[in-house]
């Protein structure tokens, strides 16, 4: 007899489609992000539009020297994603969306990130408890 | 009596009852000719007997700086809670002191929390 499938329920998804820089709108968006995770909750975030940009595996771990501050460290966007990624042991997620990626260019991303459809942007939805969508395209 | 108000009326006579709405607002009161609509819905839904949170943050802190965003004076009478993000605030040099008395300053956990709950419908704006 074939069993179900259960689906996993996240408690929060974030739909991000603004481009960094351009706003505080990543800041945000990660900073709520690792608010849930400390509080042992599961976030998802979507990445949309110019959003699949910051998980480029091309950005390396570092962004360029600060020269007022040689010595600091500065991680990289997919740096960031990538260390939130691993110590959230399986509750923290990163999608980006495939179309946008393609349409961008941005295909090299870390390994760690998940691509998806636009397609299935409704599955996604009915996955998490909230969803938020951040926008600006 | 507006389409927004209708909505809202017709929400709050549904056997569903009163609901309970996190709206988070990012974009300054100056954003452009929508600035003040999304405060707006937050006054109707308040009037129609739903449970708001209004949360300021990014450029929304604005709305909360001295006593003369209207809305937010209105949502304070009718009892919303006003949450004004502690980093933004930071970030623009607005202390305690310059905000409204009817905000309060507090971190991401306290939204973390909100969203949290079974019944918190959450918007971002």
């Amino acid at each position: 007899m074939a069993g179900t499938m259960e689906r996993r329920m996240w408690d929060l998804l974030l739909i991000l489609t603004t481009a960094p820089h351009s706003s505080d709108v990543v800041t945000s968006a990660l900073r709520l992000s690792q608010a849930v995770l400390d509080r042992g909750g599961s976030v998802r975030v979507w990445a949309c539009g110019y959003a699949t940009m910051m998980t480029q595996d091309t950005f390396g771990d570092t962004k360029l020297p600060n020269t007022r501050d040689p010595e600091g460290y500065y991680p990289s966007p997919s740096a960031v994603v990538q260390r939130m990624i691993t110590d959230g042991e399986g509750r923290f997620g990163w999608i980006s969306c495939t179309a946008c990626t393609e349409e961008r260019g941005s295909t090299h991303h870390i390994p760690q990130v998940r691509h998806r459809s636009p397609l299935r942007l409704a599955t996604t939805v009915t996955s998490a408890k909230q969803t938020l969508y951040l926008g600006g395209a | 009596m507006t389409a927004q108000t209708a909505n809202a009326r017709s929400e709050r006579d549904s056997p569903a009852g009163p609901g309970s709405y996190l709206l988070i607002e990012s974009k300054g009161n100056w954003a452009g000719p929508t600035a003040g609509a999304f405060l707006r819905d937050a006054v109707v839904l308040a009037e129609a007997g739903h449970r708001v949170r209004v949360f300021l943050v990014e450029d929304g802190v604005f709305s909360a700086v001295g006593n003369e965003v209207a809305e937010i004076e209105r949502l304070a009478e009718l009892g919303a809670e006003i949450l004004v993000d502690d980093f933004s605030a930071a970030q623009r040099a607005l202390g305690a002191t310059t905000l409204s008395p009817h905000a309060s300053l507090v971190g991401m956990d306290v939204i973390a929390a909100a969203l949290s709950e079974d019944d918190c419908r959450g918007v971002w704006h």
